[in-house]
């Protein structure tokens, strides 16, 4: 049976989606992109008559389109529930990141050490069974068996204090413990920080930001620091010291700083004048 | 001590954490905003394209003393603090009328940008009936052989795609496919400094029935109709452009051994599956194979034995 004729006949009902161009497009569908470099009619592009422009520019625009669309449809497709979706390609147009590209974390003193020792962290448990009560407990933190105060007896060792609350000094000896290891870690910080802006010796920064500091805390007192006790190497402060020309001038002197002035301004590059500078120049 | 900013809860954190530089990026947002001047051909244009990159944009309302050509650091600046990676900015001033600077910036620091004059435009309002949903990803069409030609053509061709591309997906929804963005360029004057007219048109898609398996796409313009002309140009120097486009490690993608595949996309590999047990297979359940509750509770007693433990009754 011969089916061509009704084929053709359904066909003749819709509009056609062939378009030809004497270039193909080149299509970058990674970006749902098309690029034509087809020679377009230019003296309809330099003409006057927008109303034929825009038509002229609609009519090659849905063309275009129409070959885009083609190419989407021939791509392989996935279902969903309530969608039919083409899979694209990875782009080939290549666009710059926003940022660069993410830097290895710096490593801490510790993470150092352990690399050139070849030491490996071993993975341990969170929780450990505790005898006394035949539950698993966390290790430390809330709730942690290595909690000094749970502890309902502790030894006196021998040579020790009879008299030292023994509580007391595993609290304190705790406390210190978590100091120290707040204080490694700001340094751990402090030298990562040093290391992403390349600074070579963090210590040189961290030397200036105590000398402001002491400057600072110094000159906060009720007589501004007057009264206080001078230190040992103490930085001196570097501060703006006002000077007063007298007011009557012979008038040659006037004349060629107001001349040296008005040079400034009429050879400056344009837009260098700082205008509330020079009235304040101009004041003194 | 050097100054160290540390986040004092998981939502302060959270939020730095997603300022951080990553692997795989987020959409570009876009900062838009309008200079010491601007005219309402602009401000309209303004907000069109606004409404174009919605929603992945910031846009100011108010006035900003900016001349991006002239001193970057204050864009600069203002990109930082909105953690905004594109900008476009409108100005109007006697000297160039109905000016629009489309950019980007990389790192915080403007990697390069196109200054464009608005010739013509219909804002978007005129053409009220078709719109298109906010975020829909469109499709671009650049026509003329300029895009291939001219270097600062190619750049606003790749600035453009960069700034409304939308969300990167590894598929389209055949049925959300709704706009397109359509950029000609216009006869080049003989003058290689000067710009021919650059048009930019926005339309909406209908996909309708053809008979075959592609739709026949027809057309309505949804707005805004510009045509721009290209004015100063800040392009991307070499090195910076080269550490733009990095990509970083884990994007790449990874040769995996001994699995093939074919041109119709079949799998080809070798499964090891390992012995067989046969004697412990599960094969078709028979009354005559079960055993009885007798052989059942000889059976737990030997295992029972054979473990060591002692059975106390």
């Amino acid at each position: 049976m011969d089916v061509s004729s009704a084929l053709e006949a359904h066909k003749k009902k819709f509009k056609t989606t062939e378009v030809e161009k004497v270039i193909p497009l080149d299509i970058d569908l990674g970006l749902l992109t098309a690029s034509d470099i087809n020679v377009l009619d230019d003296s309809l592009l330099k003409s006057k008559d927008t109303a034929a422009l825009n038509k002229y520019l609609r009519r090659i625009t849905r063309d275009g389109a129409q070959l885009l669309i083609n190419s989407i449809f021939s791509r392989p497709t996935r279902t969903t529930e309530d969608s039919v979706i083409a899979e694209l390609p990875k782009p080939f147009l290549k666009l710059p990141r926003e940022k660069h590209v993410p830097k290895p974390k710096p490593l801490t003193r510790w993470e150092k050490f352990a690399q050139t020792k070849g030491i490996q962290s071993t993975k341990r448990s969170q929780k450990v069974f505790d005898e006394a009560t035949g539950e698993y407990l966390p290790r430390w933190g809330y709730r942690g068996v290595n909690d000094a105060e749970k502890q309902w007896l502790v030894e006196v060792k021998d040579g020790a204090d009879p008299f030292q609350d023994q509580f007391q000094k595993l609290r304190d000896e705790k406390k210190e413990r978590v100091n120290k290891n707040q204080r490694r870690h700001q340094r751990n910080l402090e030298e990562s920080a040093a290391e992403q802006r390349s600074i070579s010796n963090p210590r040189s920064m961290q030397k200036k930001d105590l000398q402001r500091t002491l400057v600072l805390s110094k000159s906060s007192t009720a007589s501004m620091g007057r009264f206080d006790r001078q230190l040992v190497g103490e930085p001196k402060v570097k501060g703006v010291k006002r000077k007063f020309k007298s007011n009557d001038v012979d008038a040659g002197e006037e004349k060629d700083t107001s001349l040296k002035l008005l040079k400034k301004v009429v050879d400056a590059p344009k837009g260098k004048i700082d205008v509330h500078k020079a009235i304040r120049k101009l004041k003194k | 001590m050097l100054r160290v900013v540390k986040p004092k809860n998981s939502r302060s954190k959270r939020f730095l954490d997603n300022r951080e530089a990553k692997a795989v990026e987020n959409v570009k947002t876009a900062l838009v905003l309008r200079g010491s001047n601007t005219s309402e051909i602009v401000k309209e244009a303004l907000a069109d394209l606004y409404a174009l990159k919605k929603p992945d944009a910031v846009s100011f309302s108010k006035k900003n003393e900016i001349h991006p050509f002239d001193d970057q650091a204050p864009l600069e600046a203002l990109l930082r603090k909105n953690d905004t990676s594109l900008f476009l900015l409108g100005t109007h001033s006697k000297k160039r009328p109905h000016n629009l600077v489309f950019g980007r910036a990389f790192d915080h620091q403007i990697l390069d940008m196109i200054e464009v004059g608005i010739e013509y435009a219909i804002p978007g309002y005129v053409f009220a009936d078709a719109k298109c949903a906010v975020g829909a990803r469109p499709l671009f069409l650049f026509q003329g052989e300029a895009f291939d030609q001219r270097e600062e053509y190619r750049a606003f061709k790749n600035l453009l795609i960069d700034f409304f591309h939308g969300e990167f997906t590894d598929g389209i929804d055949l049925h959300g496919i709704q706009h397109m963005i359509s950029v000609t360029a216009g006869p080049l004057p003989a003058d290689e400094s000067e710009s021919g007219v650059i048009y930019f048109r926005v339309l909406s898609i209908e996909l309708k029935k053809s008979g075959t398996k592609n739709p026949r796409v027809e057309t309505t313009e949804m707005g805004p109709a510009l045509d721009f002309r290209i004015r100063r140009t800040k392009l991307a120097d070499m090195n910076t452009w080269r550490q733009a486009t990095r990509v970083p490690r884990e994007m790449h993608a990874r040769n995996v051994k001994n699995i093939n595949r074919d041109g119709m996309g079949d799998t080809y590999g070798r499964i090891h599956l390992g012995e067989q047990k046969l004697d412990e297979i599960q094969t078709r359940k028979m009354k005559a194979l079960k055993l009885t509750r007798q052989e059942k509770k000889s059976q737990q007693n030997d295992a029972e034995g054979d473990d060591g433990s002692m059975n106390v009754e």
